[in-house]
């Protein structure tokens, strides 16, 4: 007994040592959103791709800070059993092979890029607000990073979001609404 | 090593209670065993199976917080935790991050909040005072995001009161079932025990060898009582055999003190007459004549009683060499001739002209068929006929005594060899003997490897002895009697006699010298060894307890004298113990005697040392 409570003690020190580095590393903003992309691919049913041994990329348009932790974080996961990968994108740029497409707040009208992204069955991200027409968009409140959801959007893209997900968003948009 | 239990006075002196006692003890002892099994294993398994249960919850749980995790809701986290509401055993929950970190807690409504680990430990369960915590970690889309903790009231005791009264149930039924079962091994086991002892309490008490035990069982106690009943009945015939032996002693005595005081009136008598005779040789001689008779009478007695502690401390020893049955025979006819005669008898002596070598002792086989034709001629009413007949059958030379006497009854005949036993009581006591004769002569013949034994048609009708002896293979010259080489062929010897009995060396001293020995007579240890220094005997007769000088001593300075070195040294004891014989072989001695010495020995070892 002695011996599994001393383990444990020290299992917790570890995690707790881990924790602290990873808090971190994880406070900033870009991270945690990376981290989010990363996330939401877990509760998407994805179509089956032409090649199923093609990797799954997430692009970015004008977040190149989110890239980089991407780029951090991705390199030996994989998502529906596929290599992921990050892409840095331009506006107008052609989205194929793309299966998720964040747009930074940089970007002035993200619209046309989101209906496009939309068109060729690409799951889309802001973090500005819904009425750009993506399916998810980040919130920040209080330095805390959130979500919501439009699953008009997100079945304009041809996706299905879980409803576990869905139970942590902090806002959904059912189907029928803008 | 013998395991001693020490049980309370009233279970060690009853072997039913101690029956019980085992019974019971057996089955509390049994029952506790396995009640103590069955909960150790139950609350292992209560444990396992609780512990399993917590964990599984906290999977569920870890499932539906899995998404408030991974996307740091820590309210979402809340509300998935109060699913525990619908477990009444879970007392709290709480929901840790990845990094170990409190992330979400729940605690049920009415308990006030434990205090929550600040981090996460690894897998597993703890128990401590009634309470179980588990820790699970949570994983999504096969990655870690987090821990699950919850709090449940653990509480086996509980679960484990229905099992004790159960356990209860069946030890108070046991305990039932083992008292019935003792009360039926009593009736099977201990009772015919307790009658055994009963019995044996009773024989005891009443020294009634008859009582029995009855036999109710087939098994080993059965063969108890079997084994018991035959030992009384052994017990009786012993005490029976005790008593009658002891009746047959003392009749002994009675005779014995009545035969030694019969010759002694006659020898008074005589004793008076030689006072009175005066010069009258002729009543001198009447007078000798008659104090001679009763004398024989006594020393025939006296050896009689001789050979009876003889044959009761086994002593009785024969000197074997092979010679010629029928000189004994001839023998023991010359020495019942006497008594024959006077009762008037008519003697019949039939034997071979081929001699019958035998490999025995020459007088105590005379003495054996002297002893034969006297009891014949005693049982046999004055006049009758007496046959002595010897022959050889095979392998064995046969002797047998027929008269035509007072027989025997045919239930007599098997104790008639019986010490001290006399058929006839009836008869005249001064006939009648010690009854240890035909003891004796069974006892003799036995000695020699032969049979004896007795057949009779019936009282009034005679009887025969028969003697069987076995034949021995050496050829033996046909000698006409025993007494052919006469003692006038013997040399004379010197012959030194050491003893302070002067009576019996100086009787003994002239007896020697009438046969033409030359003798010289010591009467202490001293004179003996001044007398053998100038005499320088050839035989000395050396007395053991004598004053002066101890006979091994003077024995021992003969030795170491070259003068007497050489000298036949014999010692005269009153002890025949193989001990004393062999302390007499140590001082030098080459012969032994044992008092009362019968001069023919002494004339058998003067003719020996030749």
């Amino acid at each position: 007994m002695s011996a599994a409570k001393l383990a444990r003690a020290w299992l917790a020190l570890a995690l707790g040592l881990a924790a602290a580095i990873a808090g971190a590393q994880q406070s900033s903003e870009p991270a945690v959103k990376a981290a989010f992309l990363y996330k939401f691919a877990g509760y998407v049913e994805w179509p089956v791709p032409p090649q199923p041994d093609a990797p799954f990329v997430i692009a970015t348009l004008a977040g190149e800070d989110v890239a980089a932790e991407l780029a951090r974080i991705l390199p030996g996961r994989a998502i529906a059993g596929r290599p992921a990968v990050v892409r840095t994108v331009r506006e107008g740029e052609p989205l194929a092979g793309v299966q998720m497409l964040f747009v930074g707040r940089r970007v002035p009208d993200p619209r046309a890029a989101i209906r496009a992204a939309q068109q060729q069955g690409v799951l889309t991200v802001t973090e500005t607000s819904l009425d750009s027409g993506a399916a998810i968009n980040f919130l920040v409140a209080e330095s805390r990073v959130s979500f919501e959801v439009s699953l008009e959007a997100a079945e304009r893209s041809g996706h299905r979001i879980s409803s576990r997900m869905l139970a942590v968003a902090r806002r959904v948009l059912p189907k029928g609404a803008p | 090593m013998r395991l001693r239990l020490n049980l309370p006075a009233f279970v060690e002196r009853s072997l039913r209670r101690k029956v019980t006692a085992l019974v019971l003890a057996i089955t509390v002892l049994s029952l506790g065993l396995a009640a103590g099994a069955l909960m150790f294993y139950d609350l292992r398994a209560y444990e396992r199976q609780f512990s399993s249960d917590l964990l599984t919850q906290a999977e569920v749980l870890g499932r539906a917080a899995a998404p408030a995790l991974s996307f740091n809701d820590p309210r979402t986290a809340e509300k998935d935790l109060s699913v525990m509401q619908a477990r009444p055993r879970v007392l709290a929950a709480a929901l840790y991050t990845r990094e170990g970190r409190l992330f979400a807690t729940y605690t049920r409504p009415r308990v006030t909040a434990p205090a929550f680990p600040v981090s996460a430990a690894g897998e597993g369960y703890a128990i401590a005072d009634g309470r179980m915590e588990v820790y699970k970690s949570v994983a999504e889309n096969n990655e870690r995001v987090g821990t699950v903790y919850i709090l449940g009231v653990y509480d086996p005791w509980d679960h484990l009161k229905d099992y004790l009264a159960i356990l209860l149930l069946v030890m108070v039924a046991s305990l039932a079932v083992a008292a019935f079962l003792s009360g039926w091994l009593q009736a099977a086991v201990t009772a015919p025990i307790l009658e055994v002892a009963s019995v044996s309490h009773q024989v005891m008490e009443k020294r009634d060898y008859s009582l029995r035990v009855h036999r109710t069982t087939d098994d080993e106690i059965g063969e108890l009582v079997d084994a018991f009943n035959a030992m009384l009945a052994e017990i009786g015939r012993r005490a029976e055999a005790l008593r009658s032996a002891d009746q047959r002693k003392d009749e002994f005595l009675a005779t014995l003190a009545h035969e030694l005081r019969n010759p002694l009136a006659p020898i008074r008598n005589a004793l008076e007459i030689l006072r009175l005779a005066g010069n009258d040789p002729v009543k001198a001689e009447k007078a000798r004549e008659m104090m001679q008779r009763q004398v024989g009478q006594l020393v025939r007695l006296v050896d009689d009683l001789i050979d009876v502690s003889r044959i009761t401390t086994g002593k009785l020893a024969v000197r074997k060499v092979v010679f010629d049955l029928r000189s004994a025979l001839r023998d023991a006819v010359e020495t019942a001739r006497p008594f024959i005669d006077s009762r008037r008898h008519a003697l019949d002596v039939r034997l071979p002209r081929e001699p019958l070598p035998v490999d025995g002792d020459t007088t105590r086989l005379a003495q054996v068929f002297s002893n034969l034709l006297n009891n014949a001629a005693k049982y046999t009413e004055p006049g009758g006929r007496i046959e002595l007949a010897a022959g050889r059958e095979g392998k064995e030379i046969v002797v047998s005594v027929s008269d035509n006497g007072i027989g025997l009854a045919a239930d007599s005949i098997p104790l008639i060899f019986d010490m001290f036993m006399q058929v006839d009581r009836s008869l005249d006591r001064a006939q009648a003997g010690l009854g240890v004769g035909l003891t004796l002569s069974r006892t003799l013949v036995e000695l020699h490897q032969g049979t004896i034994e007795v057949s009779s048609p019936g009282k009034g009708q005679g009887s025969t002895f028969t003697v069987r002896l076995p034949a021995s293979y050496t050829r033996l010259e046909d000698t006409t009697g025993p007494a052919g080489r006469g003692a006038n062929e013997t040399p004379g010897k010197r012959v030194l006699l050491a003893d302070d009995n002067a009576d019996f060396v100086n009787s003994l001293g002239q007896l020697l010298t009438s046969r033409g020995h030359e003798v010289r007579i010591a009467y202490d240890g001293a004179e003996a060894l001044e007398a053998a220094r100038e005499f320088r005997p050839e035989v000395a007769f050396l007395d053991i307890g004598m004053p002066k000088v101890h006979g091994y001593d003077v024995a021992r300075r003969m030795r170491d004298e070259s003068a007497t070195a050489h000298c036949m040294l014999v010692a005269v004891t009153g002890w025949g113990q193989e001990g004393d014989r062999a302390q007499a072989r140590a001082a030098g001695f080459d012969r032994h005697l044992v008092k009362p010495v019968d001069p023919s020995e002494i004339e058998a070892i003067l003719e020996s040392s030749a």
